[in-house]
């Protein structure tokens, strides 16, 4: 399968003691957009960081365009085509705006390009242009949300992992947040992991889901058949069948199928 | 004057005729020891036969403050705790029969449930079960009132005809000190040869029936299983397999009454492996699927120790194992093979008991289905009695069983007398005695079927050795005759797969067909292991059944299987249950065995696929 960009087979990792990834294996095919779902403490963030190389698995592989890349530094990561959205923003909160697109383009040394590529994140987020010379630790959540995505694209990654983006937002600023996702992934062809507890969110611009519970996939579809899930439903749209007396506070067992 | 009988009744030592005069009996005798355990917030917290006493009282005088009249029906919708045993010790105290409904029923079959067994009252765990009846209530007309034991999120519920257990026990004490006496006149009213339970059997051809239990059933039935397994206040057993269940219910609650052991509630079905560990029971009662557990669980915690310790697990249990096999043999264990083995379990086999709970169980009591002999062989070698029993709910649970000492893997023992079993021409077991039931509810053609000419007829097909061990082949109507006219008996086959550490369960096909086939159900948690320790891809549990390697793995352990059998009896394919199976589904039975009629009935497509032709 040549439009496979991004396979994890088996992986496993861990905090210390604890095992955060208990065995995953997934496939993110070339232009696609790709959501994990799942609760907090699922595992969702470990499986980026570990695509990046913030933490080495303890198991199993993680290729990229076919290549072996677990175990390999962060930087070189950025190098071979992979971008971060981390969770949170992360930006360089003393640094002004336009250094902190720069610091994205920390791996490239085409200075021209670079210039065009500021102007392109410019135009999908007219803002970050007002505010170039402020400091990023100035800017509203919502802003530093743009500046992290601007920051990755800098990199101009192949593949952009996102922590979620729609963290501590407005409803109406996670709408504009996402339509630029859904405008990068169908202009550049940049593909998108996603990660969110947004689920309804995720589910409308994904193309495929994955299902993370404690560590380990349970499901897996296009996001149109899991949206029709009832344990999807139930249990990440919060959509729950009204009982007899008109509420209900218990949650049925998942059984995922 | 029928008030003085009543309480001289209950206090004749443990000889009472009915549960009721037995357990106001201990009440009086054991008052400040210790009946069992339920953790709260974590913590194992005790309950004395006193505390038991005043709130079963509390529930059995509520009860008869709403008008509960003797011979009335109540049943429980409720995990097996401390609230489903007071409910039922207080129902029965005030005279009442108490029916028990699984708590994974959905609401069709619980409506069936109580309008079958005409209950007046409910008692339910919590909000979802309430909402099962709720759902219900409208074609109830019979049901007075339903009891909630855990109000949690239901405070603010309006309803008259639901109250919560602290409310009808607040009642109870109200009326109790309105009508002193009443509470020991209603504990000495039901006679042995009256009504106490129902227990609806699992039915997998058409509506459950309900067996109608007499306390006399019951209190014949104690006496006996002390005698087999003798137990006292110092022994500590667990108590999770459903109380609607006989085994649970008389082998775990009644017998618990009756000898003053301590029972301890685990918190959910997920935690019994960690509960058991805590508690380490004296006495231990489960049914197959869990001794398969903890097996697995050593097996595949061997396979990540180290070199070290896995050949001394090999060196351990093979002493085990010859010690075992001589004991089988009823031989004497010379002095160095003694030591040896001392020597084993101090090193070695010590541990693996501690891993599982069971480094105090003076005896293991297996029953409700078949089991593996290599499995009870496997318990044996580390130094444990496994004894495997069996009956049914119509002889009001076990009638043989293996006898300490005298342990037969495979073999589920001599009759437990004072029942009486016998083999049919036909090879069918019969059983005569206390125990055997008083027949089905509204049922009565039934019940002429299942009791004729004074034997209770059990549908299961064995044999019986010259000490009068007996073996069971296989449910008289399960027995497959192949195509080629064979006749086949798919449990043999079936336990012989369960013992494999990546099976749960299994369900051999072949009526009127060709050859013999079998769907798997993997077990999900070492089948997972096993991928992830072979770089083996998968996402969920259907792909994981989907993987070749998977497939592979289990084609190798029908090919173990298929060696230990005649060439007809051997599988020729199979295939795997791709949904992970669970207590709601109807697939499975509550204690988690596959339904055959059904899986045969729902798997059909998945079923022909195997009997193809190739070419086609």
């Amino acid at each position: 399968m040549s439009d496979v960009i991004l396979e994890l087979a088996n992986v496993e990792a861990s905090y210390g003691p604890v095992q955060a990834l208990r065995g995953v294996s997934l496939s993110v095919f070339k232009g696609k957009i790709v959501t994990v779902l799942g609760a907090n403490g699922a595992g969702k963030s470990t499986i980026l960081k570990t695509i990046s190389g913030i933490i080495d698995p303890s198991k199993g592989q993680i290729r990229f365009e076919s290549e072996e890349i677990q175990k390999r530094d962060p930087d070189w990561i950025v190098r071979r085509g992979i971008g971060h959205v981390p969770e949170g923003r992360e930006v360089f909160a003393l640094l002004t705006v336009e250094e902190n697109l720069r610091m994205g383009a920390y791996t490239r040394s085409d200075a021209d390009g670079i210039a065009s590529d500021i102007e392109t994140v410019y135009g999908y987020f007219p803002i970050l242009r007002e505010r170039a010379r402020q400091e990023a630790g100035k800017l509203s959540g919502g802003q530093q949300q743009m500046l992290a995505i601007s920051r990755a694209l800098l990199s101009r990654p192949k593949l952009m992992l996102m922590d979620e983006p729609s963290l501590g937002l407005s409803p109406l600023l996670t709408q504009e947040i996402f339509r630029i996702i859904v405008r990068i992934n169908r202009e550049k062809g940049t593909t998108i992991l996603l990660v969110e507890q947004n689920a309804n969110m995720a589910l409308e611009v994904a193309d495929y889901g994955y299902v993370l519970e404690v560590g380990r996939i349970v499901m897996e579809d296009t996001c149109k058949r899991l949206l029709e899930k009832e344990d999807v439903q139930e249990f990440y749209l919060g959509m729950k069948a009204q009982g007899v007396r008109g509420q209900r506070r218990w949650k049925k067992k998942k059984q995922w199928r | 004057m029928e008030e003085e009988k009543a309480m001289e009744m209950s206090a004749s030592a443990n000889h009472a005729d009915t549960v009721p005069r037995m357990f106001w009996h201990g009440v009086k005798t054991r008052a400040a020891k210790t009946i069992f355990r339920q953790k709260d917030f974590g913590i194992w917290q005790a309950v004395t036969w006193d505390e038991l006493g005043r709130i079963a009282r509390e529930i059995g005088m509520g009860l008869a403050s709403l008008g509960y009249a003797p011979g009335e029906v109540v049943s429980i919708l409720s995990n097996t705790n401390k609230e489903w045993m007071a409910a039922d010790l207080g129902a029965l105290g005030a005279a009442g029969v108490v029916n028990g409904i699984y708590p994974t029923d959905a609401p069709i079959q619980v409506e069936y449930l109580l309008f079958d067994s005409g209950s007046v009252y409910a008692f339910v765990e919590d909000e979802e079960q309430l909402d099962k009846v709720l759902e219900v209530r409208d074609r109830m007309p019979g049901l007075r009132k339903i009891v909630v034991f855990d109000m949690e999120g239901l405070h603010e519920l309006n309803d008259p005809q639901v109250m919560s257990l602290d409310a009808l026990r607040a009642l109870g004490r109200e009326h109790d000190a309105a009508h002193p006496g009443e509470w020991e006149r209603r504990i000495g009213l039901r006679k042995p040869e009256d009504l106490a339970i129902l227990c609806y059997t699992s039915g997998t051809t058409g509506k459950p029936k309900g067996a109608m239990i007499s306390h006399g059933n019951i209190m014949a039935t104690c006496a006996a299983y002390q005698a087999l397994f003798p137990q006292d206040e110092n022994d500590e057993r667990m108590a999770f397999l459903p109380l609607c269940h006989i085994a649970e219910r008389v082998g775990g609650e009644y017998h618990a009454l009756y000898t003053g052991a301590v029972l301890n509630f685990v918190e959910n079905p997920e935690t019994v492996p960690e509960n058991v560990r805590e508690i380490a029971p004296t006495v231990f009662t489960a049914v197959p699927r869990v001794w398969e557990k903890f097996y697995s669980g050593v097996l595949i915690r061997l396979k990540e120790a180290g070199a070290l310790q896995q050949s001394a697990y090999k060196v351990a249990i093979a002493i085990g194992y010859r010690q075992a096999k001589l004991r089988e043999e009823r031989k004497p264990v010379p002095a160095g093979l003694a030591f040896a083995f001392w020597l084993a379990r101090l090193l070695v086999l010590n541990n693996v008991r501690k891993a599982i709970g069971v480094h105090r169980s003076k005896i293991l009591i297996t029953a409700a289905a078949p089991i593996a002999p290599d499995l009870v062989r496997w318990y044996m070698a580390l130094g444990l009695e496994m004894l495997e029993a069996w009956g049914q709910t119509e002889s009001c649970g076990a009638v043989t069983g293996n006898p300490r000492g005298g342990v037969k893997p495979g073999s589920i023992g001599p009759m437990m007398p004072p029942s009486e079993v016998k083999l049919s021409p036909e090879g069918e077991l019969l059983v005569r005695g206390p125990g055997v039931f008083m027949g089905y509810l509204h049922q009565p053609e039934k019940t002429a079927e299942t009791i004729a000419d004074g034997w209770l007829h059990t549908g299961d097909v064995g044999k019986v050795d010259a000490e009068g061990y007996f073996y069971i082949t296989d449910r008289m109507k399960d027995i497959i005759i192949t195509a080629g006219g064979k006749n086949i008996t798919p449990s043999e086959i079936e336990n012989q797969l369960k013992f494999s550490p990546y099976i749960t369960d299994a369900v051999v096909i072949g009526e009127k067909r060709p050859y013999l086939t079998a769907l798997v159900m993997i077990d999900h948690e070492n089948v997972e292991k096993y991928a992830q320790d072979n770089a083996i891809p998968f996402s969920n549990y259907a792909s994981l059944c989907r993987r070749p390697e998977i497939q592979e793995l289990i084609q190798g352990e029908i090919e173990r299987v298929n060696k230990t059998f005649a060439r007809v009896e051997q599988l020729k394919k199979f295939r795997l249950i791709e949904q992970k199976l669970t207590a709601e589904d109807e697939e499975l039975t509550p204690t988690m065995k596959l339904k055959r009629r059904l899986v045969n009935d729902k798997y059909k497509a998945l079923i022909d696929s195997m009997y193809m032709k190739e070419a086609a």
